[in-house]
């Protein structure tokens, strides 16, 4: 079985799901195995979903209602003042 | 023998001649039909010895004797000596590359060696039109389809095909030989399409029959095969070549201060190494005409456009070790037009742009454009080296897959401006490539088009559509929401005001990715925040490790309002170094690919994986203690 070193090694690739399946076999059986490595994989694949579905940085409407706003007031008022 | 069986019919006309007219109006001889050698370089003596005449296209260099230097080295030791392929196998690629590019300078001169060598006209009539039906031993017709798929499309070039050519016999060396015969046919292209040299030889009949000009000849063709993307390289053995015992190796050492993979990658033949290097040194080293810079700028332009991340990492990089800042190098490589280089500069990209990617669309007129600028004679002249040295390079290292791992002295790290970045990944077998290559069908297209048009309206619902991937961009940068706000507006008039200059080649949500990074960056400077997008900041360049190792609960959503969530992912987030937080926005939040994230920041495959895997581990740090099942629950 790969060391919790060789584990972590590729567990970049392994979040990705960017490893071969002989590595992947590799991986399932060191976290069947391993808690802490259990636990770190755990973690991030939740940390990487609670990114993905929070819509951070998102500007609110009214916010970006208000840039588009001001940007094209500006170039419809002088076109050329941009150039 | 063979000298004496040719003789060319008349001389070159084309850019030589331009060059001559435009020579003697400023009171120079034009030096193309009356070439004296007053130092007799090896070159002439060679193609004298071997060919029984100098080529038009190496006279045509006359104005900058070194630039002829430099071809005639390639073409000595990768033409005209047998190797581990015969001269008459290389006439063969030579002749089918040329061939398929319709370089009909080419197609003359190589009907003719090859007749003069003993090839029966049937073969160079069946080598023409690509058929099999050559009556060659399988093994040089596999080293021909393999040279000719090296020059139609080098994107889909694999492990495979070298795979299927040892098998068949053909030894590393040889396979290695016949991808830099096909290179050299590729340099002599180009050189050919600028300076318009006429075929020195009668064309054979069937030629002029076959001949037509595709319109996009010699335009780098999108990846359709089928292939590996895992698979690396390079795809060839590279035994260790020392600097110690291959002086060349040295004299690289001396002026780039490392050895690219690119020339460790074919030490299996030290003889086309040697002149690959001794070609370089005399196109790129000196700078009495065109500056190091000038020709870095245009080798990094021509290989983005042509999608080499390989060379685009190498140049940038050498570009850095010349002062010039990276993002600056990056801007380069998406779009000159908005780089701080100069217009003169920007036309002198453009030209070799369309020489080195478009050459279908190269004429005399962009060669008079550059005059415009007040660019001379040699200056032009090298610059087309330059590109067809580029070409060179970017179809080599995509058919052999050179692998972008540097040994980088300290000497050269201490003389660059920012830390090493490790180069990119070739885009040999890139995904990115695909999407780059769709980038042409952009849904957005019409809108710009109608915005260049000066239709308001049409301007409008792209910056509509771009706002929050323009604001993230900046928020990636900044790392402050507000000032990312304030900056917006300045990122859209710029993008207004660049937009007749906007050529699609890339997404117009691309583009505007990329004012949004060039603003984010000069706000920085403005507020003389020396963070960098190329520094990983302190304690964080090594290996990070993770602290927390407590389980997290089932669903760590439960615990927290939506709103909640949000606010510490955003705190977490913005608590990065913007090495990481660039990266985990654009791929995480954006949900870019990571070779269009690599794309973006001008970063190689390997270093946005490195960095996103970081990223994510240290932003899991960050949010465990919200989030472990022991003190989850509690928003402090």
């Amino acid at each position: 079985m790969i060391t919790c070193e060789e584990f972590f090694a590729e567990f970049g690739d392994y979040l990705e799901n960017q490893v071969s399946e002989e590595v992947r076999r590799e991986m399932e059986l060191h976290l069947s195995q391993c808690r802490t490595c259990t636990v770190l994989y755990d973690s991030s694949c939740k940390t990487v979903k609670l990114v993905t579905d929070s819509s951070s940085f998102e500007l609110p409407q009214s916010v970006s209602d208000a840039v588009v706003k001001r940007i094209m007031g500006r170039l419809r008022s002088d076109p050329q003042s941009s150039k | 023998m063979m000298a004496a069986a040719l003789r060319p019919t008349e001389n070159p006309i084309g850019y030589t001649r331009l060059v001559g007219n435009r020579a003697e109006r400023r009171g120079r001889v034009d030096t193309s039909d009356k070439i004296e050698f007053e130092s007799p370089i090896d070159s002439p003596s060679s193609f004298q010895n071997r060919l029984g005449f100098v080529p038009a296209l190496v006279r045509a260099q006359a104005l900058l004797p070194r630039l002829m230097e430099a071809q005639a080295s390639l073409e000595k030791a990768t033409r005209l000596r047998h190797g581990d392929l015969s001269r008459l196998q290389k006439e063969r690629i030579l002749l089918a590359v040329a061939g398929d590019r319709r370089d009909l300078y080419a197609i003359a001169e190589h009907c003719a060696v090859l007749s003069a060598l003993g090839e029966p006209d049937v073969r160079i009539d069946a080598l023409l039109v690509d058929s099999d039906d050559t009556a060659l031993p399988e093994a040089d017709l596999a080293a021909l389809r393999f040279c000719r798929k090296l020059a139609r499309v080098p994107h889909a070039v694999c492990q495979e095909d070298i795979v299927s050519l040892r098998a068949i016999g053909l030894s590393d060396e040889a396979i290695l030989e016949a991808a830099v015969t096909a290179a050299l046919a590729i340099y002599r292209g180009t050189i050919s399409t600028a300076l318009r040299v006429e075929p020195e030889f009668p064309l054979r009949p069937t030629v002029r029959v076959q001949c037509g000009l595709p319109q996009n000849e010699g335009q780098i063709a999108p990846d359709t095969g089928r292939r590996s993307h895992t698979e690396k390289g390079p795809y060839l053995a590279s035994p260790f070549l020392s600097s110690e015992s291959f002086a060349p190796f040295a004299t690289l050492y001396q002026t780039h201060g490392f050895i690219p993979n690119f020339f460790r990658s074919q030490s299996l033949r030290p003889d086309l190494l040697e002149a690959e290097i001794e070609a370089v040194g005399k196109i790129l080293q000196p700078e009495d005409i065109l500056t190091r810079v000038q020709k870095e700028s245009i080798l990094l332009a021509v290989s983005a456009v042509n999608l080499n991340s390989y060379c685009v990492a190498v140049h940038s990089n050498i570009l850095r070790g010349r002062g010039v800042a990276a993002e600056e190098g990056d801007q380069i490589a998406v779009d000159h037009h908005l780089s701080a280089l100069s217009d003169s500069d920007k036309a002198l990209v453009d030209c070799a742009i369309k020489l080195g990617a478009r050459p279908a669309e190269f004429s005399s007129r962009d060669v008079d454009e550059l005059r415009t600028w007040n660019f001379t004679e040699e200056q032009i002249l090298e610059s087309i080296a330059v590109v067809a040295l580029n070409n060179f390079s970017n179809f080599l290292q995509m058919g052999l897959g050179f692998e972008p791992d540097f040994e980088v002295p300290a000497a050269f790290q201490r003389s660059i401006v920012k830390p090493f970045a490790p180069p990119g990944t070739p885009m040999a077998g890139d995904p990115a490539i695909s999407t780059l290559v769709t980038a042409i069908a952009d849904p957005d297209a019409e809108l710009v088009a109608q915005a260049q048009a000066g239709n308001l309206d049409a301007f409008e619902k792209l910056v509509r559509r771009n706002t929050q991937s323009v604001f993230r961009a900046l928020v990636a940068i900044l790392g402050d929401t507000d000032e990312a706000q304030d900056v917006m507006q300045e990122v859209f008039l710029s993008a207004f005001k660049h937009i007749a200059r906007f050529e699609g080649r890339s997404k117009v949500s691309t583009w505007f990715a990329s004012i949004a990074r060039n603003a984010a960056f000069q706000h920085i400077r403005k507020r003389k925040d020396t963070e960098s997008l190329d520094s990983a900041g302190p304690g964080e360049d090594g290996d990070f490790r993770p602290r927390q190792v407590r389980a997290w609960q089932d669903d760590p959503e439960q615990s927290y309002s939506k709103a909640q969530v949000r606010k510490l992912v955003e705190k977490g987030i913005l608590q990065l170094s913007p090495t990481y937080r660039t990266v985990l926005i654009l791929r995480d939040i954006e949900q870019l690919s990571t070779d269009e994230v690599a794309r973006r920041l001008g970063l190689s495959v390997p270093t946005v994986k490195t960095r996103l895997f970081r990223g994510r581990l240290m932003l899991r740090e960050t949010l465990s203690p919200y989030f472990s099942k022991s003190t989850g629950g509690t928003l402090q």
